[in-house]
């Protein structure tokens, strides 16, 4: 089946970018494409594990449920995690603090299409 | 030439992608679908009519035109449409995506 690759690099609070991605991302499963998300910049505040955004929507427990959902493979720049405190560890189980080297070469490589929600 | 599917987030108020838009769609077939504030493209004739003249098919997620208020609003031309037909678009129906 065909992957879909999502990048994304804006903070899952500022705007509705990440909800975006996410909701594609979902779509895409059920439709049985594979999906593989990297996240950087302030992008990777999606794998934080803990977050509580009260009434708004949780889109890291709405990842975690499509990363168990098996088709799913979500991995974020380690570099911009060290650079705003996130340390291995941190991260949401089933989710990867990885690299643009390893992962994102990766992703694009093994993707059949490639889509920016980014502004 | 690949066909082309432009991303467009922003708000036609704060969007400056036009002309590089017309530089890329440049007579191959293309189309735009509006995710979050570019669904107001949808509902002003004016910008409406401007991206109209750039790409020739053109949606706006039906969940971003209800969450503003402007749910069956869209002028004509622009097809609302739900989250898995905007997989379809990416997945099948156009060779490459661009974000502006």
């Amino acid at each position: 089946m065909k992957t879909m690759v999502i990048q994304i690099r804006t903070g899952s609070m500022m705007n509705m970018d990440t909800n975006v991605a996410v909701k594609l991302a979902r779509a895409a499963s059920q439709k049985g494409y594979d999906v593989r998300i990297f996240a950087y910049g302030e992008g990777v505040t999606l794998i934080k594990e803990g977050q509580d955004p009260k009434r708004f929507p949780n889109v890291g427990a709405e990842s975690k449920a499509l990363v168990e959902a098996g088709n799913v493979e979500i991995s974020a720049c380690v570099t911009c995690c060290a650079a705003r405190g996130l340390r291995r560890g941190e991260e949401i189980p089933g989710m990867k603090i990885g690299s643009l080297t390893n992962d994102l070469s990766r992703y694009v490589a093994e993707g059949d299409r490639m889509i920016t929600i980014a502004r | 030439m690949p066909s082309k599917l432009f991303i467009l987030l922003k708000s036609p108020h704060e969007f400056t992608g036009m002309d590089m838009m017309k530089n890329i769609a440049a007579g191959e077939r293309s189309g735009a679908i509006l995710f979050e504030d570019a669904a107001y493209f949808a509902v002003d004739k004016r910008q409406a009519n401007e991206l109209l003249s750039v790409v020739k098919e053109a949606y706006v997620m039906a969940d971003d035109l209800a969450s503003r208020g402007f749910e069956g609003k869209a002028v004509p031309g622009f097809k609302a449409i739900t989250y898995p037909e905007a997989v379809e678009l990416i997945m099948e129906q156009y060779d490459q995506t661009v974000t502006l």
